[in-house]
C-alpha cells in the first residue's frame, strides 16, 4: 500500500517538488523566528535558545512522523462519503490498520533523514547522559502512541459525523502547541495539555527528559497516560463502527 | 450591482450550509490565537522593559489584533478558484453575465463580514479569558489609516490569491501546492501572522518591506499601534498601492495566458 502511495506523488513530480519546497521553508522560518525570538528575550519560560530549538525539533519528530504514517486519515472522509469504507471493512485486513496506515507519505519520507540529523546535532549540544538519550527514545514512542490514539479518536468521529478534515486540523493546531516547551502556558491550560489532551506529555516530556528534567513519576504518569489514551482509543472505534451506517454505498 | 448582492446573499447562507464546518474553522482561529497569546504573554511575563519595540500592552494587542485582521484579510472563498479551473468548472461562469473577478471578490466580502461577526465574538470571550492589557489607539488619523491599510491588505491578498489561484491552467493537479507554497507558508510567516517582523534582522526587515507580504498583516497593525506614524506611514501606504497595482496587472497577465493555454478538462 506505502509503495503504491509513493509511486503515486513521485508520478507528479512538480507537485512532490512545491511541497517538500514549502515544508523546508517552513522548518528553516520557524527555526529562524525561534532563535531570533529567544536570542533576543534571552530565554522562554526559562530555556535558552539550543535548548528552545531543541523543543521545537522533539515536536517535529513526533508530527512529522505522524504525518508520514497516518497520511491516509486526510483521505478517510472520502471513503466514508462515498461508501467506499464498506470495501475496506469486507476485506481480510484490519479495517484499523488499513485507513489509519494504507497512503504513507513520501515527501515527509524524504524530510525525516535531515530531521533525525538536526535533532542528534542539537541534541549533542546540551550533552545529555546515555540514560537521558534512553529515556527520551522511550518518551517520543510513548508521543507516537498517543498521537496514533489521537487518529483513531479523529477517523472514529469521521465515522460519526462525517467530519474529518478539520478535526484532524484542529488535533494539529492543538498539539502545535507542543512546538514551545509547555511551561509557556498558564493552569488550567497547562494542567488541560498535560493530562486531558496529553500534548506535553507527547512532545514537552521528551525534550525535558533529554534534559534530564523528568523524574521516574513522571516517566511513569507520560507511560500509563499513553496506554489509557490508547485503549479509549480503540473503545471509541468499536463504538463508532457499531454506528456506522453505510449510508452512501 | 443587484446581481452581485444576490451573489453576496447567497454566498452567506451558504457558510450556514455546513455549521460544524464554519465552527470548527472558527475554533482553529482561536486555538491559533491562544499559542501566540501564551508564548508572548510568557517573553514579557518577567520584563518591564520595552522587548523588539513592543512594550507588554503592545504585544499583547498585536496578538489580539490579529483575530480581527486575519478574519477580515485571510478568510476568504477565492481560494476555491484554483478547484473550479482544475475541474473544469469555470466555463460555467463564463458563459454567465457576471464579472468573475467582481463575482468572487463579492464572496470573498461575504465570508468576511461573517467571519468578523463571529471574530468579535471570539475577541470578547478571548479577552474575559485571558484578560490582557490593551492599547488603544485613540488618535483619529492613526484609526482612519489603519482602515485603508485594511482595505489595501484584503486587496493585496485577493490579488495574491487569484495569481496562485491560476495555476492549474497549466497545471491542474498544482492547485493545493500553489496554494500550500503561498498562502499557508510564505504568507502565513512573512506577513507577521506568526510574530511581528519587528524581531528579525533590521536587513531582513528591509527586504520584507519591499514585498508585498508585510501589508497584508503587519503593517495595518503597526499602524494601529502607532508604531510607524508620518514619513514611513506614508511610504508604506505607497508601497502597499505600489504592490496593488503590480498584482493587479500581474494577475489580468497570467489570466489572459492562462485562458489561452485552459482546455478545460473534465468539461
Amino acid at each position: 500500500m506505502s509503495k503504491n502511495s509513493f509511486l503515486m506523488v513521485l508520478n507528479q513530480k512538480s507537485v512532490l517538488l512545491i511541497f517538500l519546497i514549502g515544508k523546508v521553508l517552513r522548518f528553516l522560518f520557524f527555526i529562524a523566528f525561534l532563535f531570533f525570538l529567544v536570542s533576543g528575550a534571552e530565554n522562554l519560560a526559562g530555556y535558552n535558545s539550543t535548548q528552545s530549538i531543541f523543543f521545537f525539533l522533539s515536536f517535529m519528530i513526533i508530527d512529522t512522523t505522524s504525518q508520514f504514517f497516518f497520511r491516509e486519515v486526510y483521505r478517510f472522509r472520502t471513503y466514508v462519503v462515498t461508501g467506499d469504507f464498506d470495501l475496506i471493512l469486507a476485506k481480510p485486513m484490519s479495517a484499523l490498520f488499513r485507513v489509519l496506515m494504507g497512503g504513507a507519505d513520501v515527501i515527509d519520507l524524504i524530510t525525516l533523514p535531515p530531521l533525525y540529523a538536526a535533532t542528534s546535532y542539537v541534541g549533542n549540544l546540551l550533552s545529555p547522559t546515555p540514560f537521558q538519550v534512553f529515556i527520551y527514545l522511550l518518551l517520543l514512542l510513548t508521543g507516537l502512541l498517543i498521537t496514533t490514539a489521537f487518529h483513531i479518536i479523529v477517523i472514529s468521529f469521521g465515522i460519526i459525523t462525517l467530519e474529518v478534515d478539520h478535526s484532524i486540523m484542529i488535533y494539529r493546531d492543538i498539539t502545535a502547541m507542543g512546538r514551545f516547551p509547555i511551561d509557556i502556558y498558564k493552569e488550567p491550560l497547562k494542567g488541560i495539555l498535560t493530562y486531558f489532551i496529553p500534548v506535553a506529555i507527547m512532545m514537552t516530556f521528551p525534550a525535558k527528559a533529554f534534559m534530564g528534567l523528568v523524574n521516574f513519576q513522571g516517566l511513569l504518569s507520560a507511560i500509563v497516560i499513553g496506554g489509557v489514551f490508547m485503549f479509549v482509543a480503540l473503545r471509541f472505534w468499536n463504538f463508532a463502527l457499531k454506528k456506522y451506517t453505510s449510508a452512501s454505498s | 450591482m443587484n446581481k452581485y448582492l444576490q451573489v453576496f446573499k447567497i454566498s452567506f447562507q451558504q457558510e450556514f450550509a455546513y455549521p460544524l464546518s464554519f465552527v470548527m474553522w472558527r475554533v482553529r482561529n482561536v486555538l491559533q490565537i491562544f499559542v501566540v497569546f501564551f508564548l508572548w504573554d510568557t517573553v514579557f511575563s518577567f520584563r518591564e522593559s520595552v522587548l523588539f519595540g513592543y512594550d507588554r500592552d503592545r504585544i499583547l494587542t498585536y496578538v489580539f489584533g490579529l483575530i480581527f485582521i486575519k478574519a477580515f484579510v485571510l478568510s476568504a472563498r477565492a481560494q476555491d478558484v484554483a478547484g473550479e479551473i482544475a475541474r473544469g468548472e469555470i466555463i460555467n461562469y463564463l458563459l454567465k453575465p457576471v464579472n468573475y473577478f467582481k463575482y468572487w471578490l463579492t464572496r470573498d466580502i461575504s465570508s468576511k463580514t461573517l467571519n468578523l461577526i463571529f471574530a468579535v465574538g471570539e475577541f470578547i470571550l478571548l479577552y474575559l479569558i485571558l484578560k490582557p492589557p490593551f492599547y488603544f489607539q485613540t488618535n483619529p488619523v492613526q484609526i482612519t489609516l489603519f482602515l485603508i491599510s485594511i482595505g489595501l491588505a484584503i486587496l493585496t491578498y485577493f490579488l495574491l490569491l487569484f495569481i496562485v489561484n491560476a495555476i492549474p491552467f497549466w497545471a491542474p493537479e498544482m492547485g493545493w501546492g500553489g496554494h500550500f507554497l503561498v498562502t499557508v507558508i510564505l504568507v502565513e510567516f512573512l506577513s507577521g501572522s506568526l510574530f511581528p517582523l519587528d524581531i528579525l534582522p533590521v536587513n531582513i526587515q528591509n527586504v520584507l518591506s519591499f514585498t508585498p507580504f508585510p501589508y497584508i498583516i503587519f503593517f495595518p497593525l503597526q499602524v494601529y499601534l502607532g508604531k510607524v506614524t508620518g514619513i514611513l506611514l506614508f511610504k508604506g501606504i505607497v508601497v502597499a498601492i505600489f504592490w496593488i497595482i503590480v498584482l493587479w496587472f500581474f494577475m489580468n497577465w497570467v489570466w489572459s495566458k492562462g485562458f489561452k493555454a485552459y482546455q478545460a478538462y473534465g468539461r
